[in-house]
């Protein structure tokens, strides 16, 4: 249990270090093709409120660690003022695309 | 040991998703800072893709919002005249020295602000959304000559006439936004300023509009202590019926019309925009305008709603009062912290269905003055270069951080938005709350007709510290962004 709760704390403060900046200026986003896809689906749904998956509306997305199974869990049941976006919104094969994009955003060049 | 993996991973999630929690946190607006004149200005504190260079063309500008070129290769600014934060100083339209040196060509007395301008024919053509005496359309010759060719247009309120541009089928087209954010006029709208002004004025359909009765009763700032109750389409304190029909007039709010080159045959083009501010036309001939969408404040806020870039069809509504792009407001996406609730329908049944927009940007970015890249010389051929000016939290809403304060490029058949001009450093944000000499608030950009530079008009610093917007004057720049050889791909 009290390893449970130093990694939960250590997660924690990993999302408040890193830095969510990926963009285009700070080095070329080299995507596969599902990644390609699955950027069109974060343009038309996730863009607005997590501009190039940096803070807005909503927090940061690059600079947190969570797992595929959690990125499906909250776009599906939303989270706080995060509306859910339900299958007939976001397909199943839409959302695994999405889900790449995501990580091969958060995965890319960081800013000199 | 089951049990204790699945209390770490509930704790886990919760404390990830405290990290995000948009009720806990407070606004981290980049306009929530502090300034100390002058500005900086260093064009290497400004980070482009490889290949791209940016300079400052002139420095120590006050509110300029737009920017054209002669056939010459002539550079013009117009300065607004005008801010929100209610500072009135003059519009004037200037010639920029190749050494960045301003010369007056024309002034326009108190009847800011001047919102854009461009050169077609051998003249100007200014967009002048006076927030004292109305909006207006003036052509003014190389010598400064003014005459107004449309007047008494919708431009008193929140939004004003925006553009002009000449198209190329020799029409020239303009925005015109609302008087309101979402169709009702409130306390907010006192904040502006120009409730007081003209406590009568408010929204007007383009065309005939049925209500669905929906009144919203808030504070009268007329007689603090009291209350006043004030449907849509109407002045502040007048409720109104469902069922009432709202007949459309041209000119009209929230809507991009167009005007013969001598100032006839004024007619609609579009409507249901909330505030098309920037307009072009791509390569191939498609009207393109960038609409602000709503903010979360007044007597109908609207939460979470991204800033549109739309292809404009002739004859379309693009859903304003009652929709974001193709969604209309009573989706449960739309559920307002301040409401409680989603906002509810104001007109009794749709005009139309809008379609999908082009692409959708950051909610609060302020997606404004915008252009299409033509030339192969400096790359992305038939992308749009936008300015993002910037949010203006806490007056237009809550963000957890700054949005904007850039240039993006928009791939507009794939509907992506890529950073092509971004302050250096680890965070987003104006130059201002990062430190150094990069952007503030880009809010126009236009190719010069070689189409080789990419022209950035930077309005200064705005700053947001709870008491509405406080800009600076001589903050504006204008840059220029240029290709060296080798870059710029198409993605």
């Amino acid at each position: 249990m009290r390893a449970t709760i130093f990694l939960s704390i250590l997660l924690l403060l990993l999302a408040a270090c890193g830095t969510p900046r990926r963009g285009e200026p700070f080095g070329p986003l080299t995507l596969s093709a599902q990644g390609r896809e699955g950027e069109e689906h974060f343009m038309r749904h996730c863009h607005q409120c997590h501009p190039g998956g940096e803070g807005g509306l909503g927090p940061a997305l690059n600079n947190k660690p969570l797992p595929g199974f959690m990125i499906r869990l909250q776009v599906r049941r939303g989270i706080g003022y995060m509306p859910a976006f339900p299958a007939k919104t976001i397909a199943p094969q839409e959302l695994d695309a999405l889900v790449a994009y995501m990580k091969e955003l958060r995965h890319g060049e960081r800013p000199q | 040991m089951a049990i204790s993996m699945r209390r770490g991973a509930l704790l886990l999630c919760f404390c990830a998703s405290l990290s995000g929690c948009y009720a806990l946190r407070g606004s981290s607006g980049g306009g929530e800072t502090t300034f100390t004149p002058p500005r900086q200005v260093n064009a290497a504190d400004i980070v482009l893709p490889d290949g791209y260079l940016i300079e400052a063309v002139a420095t120590g500008l006050t509110f300029p919002t737009g920017v054209t070129f002669d056939e010459a290769g002539g550079v013009y600014v117009v300065e607004a005249g005008y801010s929100y934060g209610e500072v009135f100083t003059t519009p004037r339209l200037l010639r920029i020295d190749p050494g960045g040196a301003p010369t007056e060509i024309a002034s326009g007395g108190k009847r800011g602000p001047w919102t854009g301008v461009t050169w077609s024919g051998g003249h100007f053509y200014v967009a002048e959304g006076s927030q004292l005496e109305g909006g207006r359309i003036l052509r003014i010759d190389p010598e400064g000559m003014q005459e107004a060719l449309v007047g008494e247009l919708s431009s008193r309120g929140d939004h004003h006439t925006d553009g002009p541009l000449a198209g190329p089928d020799g029409w020239l087209y303009f925005g015109q936004g609302t008087a309101t954010n979402s169709g009702v006029v409130g306390e907010d709208n006192a904040r502006f300023g120009w409730l007081q002004r003209f406590p009568n004025f408010h929204d007007v359909p383009c065309r005939d509009v049925t209500l669905a009765g929906e009144n919203f009763t808030t504070g009268n700032p007329f007689q603090p202590g009291t209350k006043a109750t004030t449907g849509p389409f109407a002045p502040f304190g007048t409720p109104m019926e469902q069922g009432e029909v709202i007949v459309g007039e041209i000119p009209c709010s929230g809507a991009v019309m167009r005007v013969r080159p001598d100032g006839s045959d004024l007619e609609l083009v579009a409507w249901g925009f909330r505030n098309p501010f920037g307009l072009a036309f791509s390569p191939d001939g498609r009207l393109f305008v960038t609409d602000n969408s709503y903010d979360d404040r007044g007597s109908r806020p609207v939460f979470g709603t991204g800033d549109l870039l739309w292809e404009v069809r002739p004859g379309t509504w693009y859903g304003w009062p009652d929709f974001h792009g193709e969604h209309s407001l009573a989706d449960k996406r739309f559920d307002s912290p301040a409401l409680g609730k989603k906002p509810e329908p104001l007109l009794a049944a749709p005009p139309g269905r809008p379609p999908r927009p082009a692409a959708i940007l950051p909610v609060h970015s302020s997606s404004n003055g915008f252009d299409f890249s033509r030339s192969q010389a400096f790359g992305h051929v038939g992308q749009a270069f936008i300015a993002q000016f910037g949010d203006e939290a806490t007056a237009t809403g809550k963000t957890l951080a700054p949005v904007g304060y850039k240039v993006v490029r928009v791939n507009v058949s794939r509907g992506v938005s890529y950073d092509f001009a971004v302050n250096r450093g680890k965070e987003n944000g104006p130059a201002s709350l990062l430190g150094g000499g990069g952007l503030e608030r880009p809010v126009a950009a236009r190719f010069d007709p070689s189409g080789e530079n990419l022209y950035v008009v930077d309005f200064g610093v705005m700053l947001h510290q709870g008491k509405g917007a406080r800009p600076v004057e001589k903050t504006g720049v204008l840059w220029r962004i240029s290709r060296q050889t080798g870059a710029g791909g198409n993605r």
